[in-house]
């Protein structure tokens, strides 16, 4: 059985001393007018009386003393909250490190697949220094300097080469007819030397190979008949500076 | 220390209510007619110890309870503290402010 508060207990004494007093009193006044001989009854009482004040005074000392046990226990209460509120601080920032360190994980591995994804499908730069001087020697992307109507040199992308880009996948013309009706095509393409043949590694096999009609592969072979000496010497020029920077590159 | 003594001990005779009877039995003894005075001494007595005894702090409950209530204070603060402290020792963190 759980023990009794001590207000509990106060009051109850202090009830008993209101009683037995009022009791004694009583009794006494009684005895006293009616001169009645005292039977040793209002003794009892008055020990009692005596018993439950001592007891009264002894519980008060323990309220007061409770009383200062409870001061203490509101200060450890105000402790508490204050460490409460210092965890809650903490358990705060760390959410928000935990946020920080998170996007910058997936940050991290971001980059890591983009290494990944280039390192796969790593070029040489000297590789790729050959083949801008290629392109650039073969007038696919500029018209020479002192390009005239008239010139053979083509100041414009063969139709193999629009056929390899992205625009023929996606018009998926037929590979035959209009190559008949472009004859500084084939001229261009018979200029372009043997050396594009080789695939390089950003190229699509089926791209390069598969868009080239079968007819079309000899091409490249044939002298074509408005080759001329001083476009040879120029594309010359080009792959010796081309291979010279590409050295110097190195 | 003395001082504290004499207090505590005017404190116990200030709730006792012994003196108060012994001065109504005097005066039924006596047959004076001040007892009805020593008898409203005593209910008014009476009736402040009980409000004392409504207003005291902390008796709502058993001086064992509020023991336990006190030990469990302390564990709280105790664990609390090392609690932080682990953390605060485990590294710190610098938050970036947004600019």
């Amino acid at each position: 059985m759980a023990e009794r508060a001590t207000k509990e207990r106060l009051l109850s004494v202090l009830d008993d001393l209101e009683v037995l007093s009022r009791e004694l009193i009583e009794m006494l006044a009684l005895s006293r007018s009616q001169k009645l001989p005292q039977a040793g009854e209002d003794t009892q009482i008055l020990d009692l009386l005596v018993q439950r004040d001592r007891e009264l005074q002894e519980l008060m000392e323990v309220g007061r003393e409770q009383g200062r046990v409870q001061e203490e226990m509101l200060l450890l209460e105000k402790e508490v909250e204050k460490r409460d509120s210092d965890i809650q601080q903490l358990q705060k920032q760390l959410k928000e490190a935990e946020h920080i360190l998170a996007t910058a994980v997936y940050q991290a591995k971001e980059k890591l697949k983009s290494i990944d994804k280039a390192k796969k499908g790593s070029i040489s730069s000297e590789e790729l220094i050959k083949y801008a001087h290629r392109i650039s020697a073969s007038n696919a992307v500029c018209a020479p300097l002192n390009w005239l109507p008239g010139d053979p040199r083509r100041p414009y992308p063969t139709d193999m080469e629009m056929r390899s880009g992205l625009l023929g996948h996606m018009a998926n013309l037929p590979t035959n007819g209009v190559n008949g009706h472009l004859p500084g095509d084939a001229l261009a393409a018979g200029r372009l030397p043997d050396v594009l043949t080789p695939q390089y590694p950003w190229q699509s096999s089926e791209v390069s190979v598969g868009m080239l009609p079968p007819h079309h592969g000899n091409d490249f072979g044939l002298e074509p008949p408005g080759h001329n000496k001083e476009n040879e010497d120029e594309v010359e020029a080009m792959s010796t500076d081309s291979s010279s920077s590409s050295s110097d590159s190195d | 220390m003395a001082v504290a003594q004499t207090m505590q001990e005017k404190e116990s005779e200030d709730c006792s209510l012994l003196p108060l009877v012994h001065d109504i039995i005097k005066c039924i003894d006596k047959e004076s007619q001040d007892i009805h005075q020593e008898l409203n001494k005593l209910r008014t007595k009476i009736q402040e110890a009980r409000e004392q005894i409504s207003n005291m702090p902390g008796i709502d409950t058993s001086p064992e309870e509020q023991q336990q209530q006190l030990a469990s204070l302390r564990e709280q603060v105790r664990t609390k503290n090392q609690l932080l402290q682990k953390y605060k020792s485990l590294c710190m963190f610098e938050v970036p402010k947004a600019s």
